[in-house]
């Protein structure tokens, strides 16, 4: 790993709660590690399990999904959902390989833009003491 | 087993009027092979079979069935479809009631009781397998072979199928007619070939699952032969978005091997039959078992056991196990 | 053609004289025996039985790159395929499928990455001496010790192997390795043929195939179709474990700005193999699909290039999960003629 290794994490964060709080984040003019990329999604619960294999095979270290908090789903229960699938993807993952430090999932509702540093801050040290992915990405491979 | 009484069982199911077929298992063309079997009339029912070298869950042809557009003005065959099964295959009829993947009322279970079956591979290792069909029975305690007239005793800690060491539901869940006696449970071996991989360290892991997933070739045995993989447009299929490409290396394998189990997780009833049927030999079933594991212990969930369930995946509690989350 | 002993005491030196040379061998993964590269201070036996991956994707690689591209650019990038290689241990009926596929793929036009690819390998059979339970290459026409599309044929002796060379790179090999070899007599050369007979006779299935390619097309809304694919999955094990299945996908892949057109390997027992974009399926259930995999193999193959695109080599019968028996099945055909 080179002294200035930067992790890629993708993070996938759900349109009502943690975009607004990354939001929130932005314009108090909190400073986060700029090694976050976000796709909005609708929901947490829309996170499809591919769409943390598909990260991993083209090139992120590590994957963040964010949610509203249990209970405050602006679809009521959608989180609850992504609590049960991540879960078991996360338990998946860890048992064929990938390093748990990779994959991680948080709640941030829209007033918690400082919550949102500690979160983002906290993903990009993981993923930085894990190292640059190598797995099963695509490039590393004869492709 | 009482093979007449199943036969004639099955002749009995097979003659009424709103039952389509009965879906068997038969005499294989050589060795120790068993072969899936539609049963249309009475005296197709004399050559069904049950024995321990019967391993195929015949769950898979419910939900296998393609529908081709009816010509105008004809009526679809609305009848129903019975199906002999083990404990295993019981539980994924049960689950596949739960996920409305079939209707309970198109289905007649026929219910066997089943004190495990062999397996095979082992069995055509010790005993290469003849041109001509062999057959086993269960003796009670044991296994035993019948072939060129010669029977010898296959102790059954040796022969046990895999899956069998771990099957906790040996007698059907559900079944509308049941065939022979009930079998008493047994213990239940420790070794899940789980702990052996959660024993090893990341790199050691990825190292263990690079070497199998790289053998895959993408057969898709384990997809068509699982009973509970009957998605009509299967994401593997798919080509706008291609959720997984069709180039056959480490990654797309391991990104098509994480979806399989992952899709399963919660609802994989242990039936071994993708491992069976590996023609690569991965071991699938640590990956389904792992997944089975945690789904019990964690949400303490069994899937296929309930008719009256709700989906693992399509449902929550409140009190999930959030532990994991920052 | 000429013959030469080698006895098995120099095997470690034959195989060390090879390694340097991309030698590949049939190696054991877990249960699947299948070809793979031979490292360099490995001696690689050669047991019974034939490998369960057949090695048809040495010459036809399961996904290979046709090109490489950058997106928005027009320069095309083709991988060169140069690198020699040897294929030690092949079976007969496996280098008699590529025989038959050759002909496909050498057809109407050149192939260039298939032709070359044959072009650059050895192929050093290996005759049968303890054929499986399901061979049947001798109703097709193949043996335990045909040459054809052999390069050089090793046969077990016990203590020693009889090298036949068959082919100019055959004979390439075998002065390479000269040293080692002593010439064989005529004694040797018969107990080959003792052994070659021997193995005849352990081949116990057989398939009368004499009117099956002309009588198909009068079969093809015969009942006999549903009920032999009634149990099918609709998995490729079958197709891709042929030898000679040869059917192939093309996709585009993009990775970032880099992009890639590869074939890889398709299956007619596949769904969505004959798929229309409007939704239509002219195959639209499994019985049509197996019609199809035994009408291919046993009429199509044979009205184009006057042979059956089988080899009896058994792969198909011995892994299919539900046991769908192709002799059984050719076995119904040829009653229902």
């Amino acid at each position: 790993m080179s002294e200035n290794y930067e992790p890629n994490i993708v993070a996938f964060l759900c349109n009502w709660c943690s975009y607004a709080g990354a939001d929130l984040a932005g314009t108090s003019r909190v400073h986060y590690p700029a090694n976050i990329q976000v796709i909005r999604v609708m929901c947490s619960g829309r996170v499809n399990p591919l769409y943390v294999m598909n990260a991993l095979q083209q090139g992120a270290d590590g994957v963040l999904i964010s949610g509203c908090h249990p209970g405050d789903c602006h679809y009521m229960e959608g989180n609850f959902y992504a609590r049960r699938r991540m879960g078991m993807l996360k338990d998946l993952m860890e048992f064929v390989g990938v390093d748990p430090k990779r994959f991680h999932m948080s709640w941030v509702s829209a007033s918690e833009g400082h919550k949102w540093k500690e979160v983002v801050e906290k993903t990009v040290e993981e993923a930085r003491e894990a190292g640059p992915f190598e797995g099963f990405r695509r490039r590393q491979i004869d492709w | 087993m009482d093979l007449e009484q199943l036969r004639k069982t099955a002749a009995e199911v097979v003659v009424r009027e709103d039952v389509k077929y009965l879906i068997g298992w038969k005499q294989g063309s050589y060795g120790y092979r068993v072969a899936p079997v539609f049963v249309e009339d009475a005296s197709g029912a004399a050559e069904l079979l049950f024995s321990p070298l019967c391993t195929a869950n015949l769950a898979t042809y419910l939900t296998l069935v393609e529908k081709t557009p009816l010509p105008r003005g004809q009526e679809a065959d609305k009848r129903k479809v019975a199906l002999l099964v083990k404990g295993c295959d019981s539980r994924a009829v049960t689950q596949l009631i739960v996920e409305h993947g079939i209707n309970r009322d198109q289905v007649i279970v026929v219910g066997c009781p089943c004190p495990g079956v062999v397996d095979t591979e082992k069995l055509a290792e010790k005993y290469p397998e003849q041109g001509k069909p062999a057959e086993v029975e269960w003796n009670g305690e044991n296994f035993v072979l019948l072939c060129d007239d010669k029977e010898t005793e296959l102790p059954r800690d040796q022969f046990l199928a895999e899956k069998c060491r771990l099957c906790r539901h040996p007698n059907p869940v559900i079944s509308d007619i049941t065939v022979g006696e009930p079998v008493e449970p047994w213990t239940l071996a420790d070794d899940n070939g789980v702990e052996e991989i959660e024993g090893k360290n990341l790199e050691e892991r990825q190292a263990y699952w690079e070497e199998q997933f790289s053998k895959c070739i993408r057969c898709y045995s384990c997809r068509n032969v699982c009973p509970l993989c009957y998605c009509q447009d299967c994401i593997l299929d798919r080509l706008n978005p291609t959720w997984v490409n069709r180039a056959v290396n480490f990654s797309e394998n391991t990104a098509f091997n994480i979806a399989r189990a992952f899709h399963l997780a919660g609802r994989c009833i242990e039936c071994g039959e993708c491992e069976r049927v590996c023609p690569a030999n991965i071991p699938l079933g640590k990956l389904n078992r792992k997944m089975a594991r945690e789904v019990r212990d964690k949400y303490g969930f069994e899937p296929g056991v309930d008719p009256e369930a709700e989906p693992f995946q399509a449902s929550f509690k409140p009190d999930d196990p959030e532990d994991f989350i920052l | 053609m000429s013959a030469m002993l080698l006895n098995k005491e120099k095997w470690p030196e034959f195989i060390g004289k090879l390694t340097g040379k991309n030698l590949w061998a049939p190696k054991l993964e877990g249960e699947a025996m299948r070809f793979a590269p031979v490292a360099e201070d490995e001696v690689p036996e050669l047991t019974d039985g034939n490998t369960r991956i057949p090695p048809k994707n040495i010459v036809f690689p399961q996904t290979e790159t046709m090109y490489r591209f950058q997106l928005g650019d027009f320069e095309m990038k083709e991988p060169e395929l140069k690198e020699e290689m040897i294929l030690l241990g092949i079976r007969p009926c496996d280098a008699r499928a590529m025989v038959i596929v050759d002909k496909l793929f050498s057809w109407d036009v050149d192939d260039p990455y298939y032709l070359k690819r044959r072009e650059l390998v050895t192929l050093v059979g290996l005759a049968c001496s303890e054929p499986g339970l399901n061979c049947f290459c001798t109703s097709l026409g193949g043996g335990p010790a045909s040459t054809e599309g052999l390069d050089l044929l090793m046969v077990d002796l016990g203590d020693s192997y009889l090298l036949e060379t068959i082919t100019p790179k055959g004979e390439a090999l075998v002065s390479e390795v000269s040293e080692l070899l002593i010439e064989a007599d005529t004694e040797k050369i018969k107990m080959k043929k003792k052994m070659v007979s021997e193995s005849e006779g352990k081949i116990k299935r057989s398939v009368d195939h004499k009117g099956i390619p002309e009588g198909l097309p009068g079969l093809w809304e015969d009942p006999l179709w549903k009920s032999v694919s009634a149990s099918c999955l609709g998995c490729g094990t079958c197709t891709y474990l042929c030898p000679t299945c040869h059917c192939f996908d093309i996709q585009d892949e993009t990775e970032g700005f880099e992009a890639r057109r590869c074939r890889m390997w398709d299956s007619c027992m596949f769904e969505e193999y004959t798929l229309h974009t409007s939704g239509h399926n002219p195959r639209p259930t499994r019985r049509e699909r197996t019609r199809n995999r035994i009408n291919h193999k046993y009429n199509y193959y044979v009205d184009k290039f006057d042979v059956i695109a089988c080899v009896g080599c058994g792969r198909c019968i011995n892994l299919c999960p539900v046991n769908i028996d192709i002799v059984e099945i050719l076995r119904q055909v040829k009653e229902a003629l």
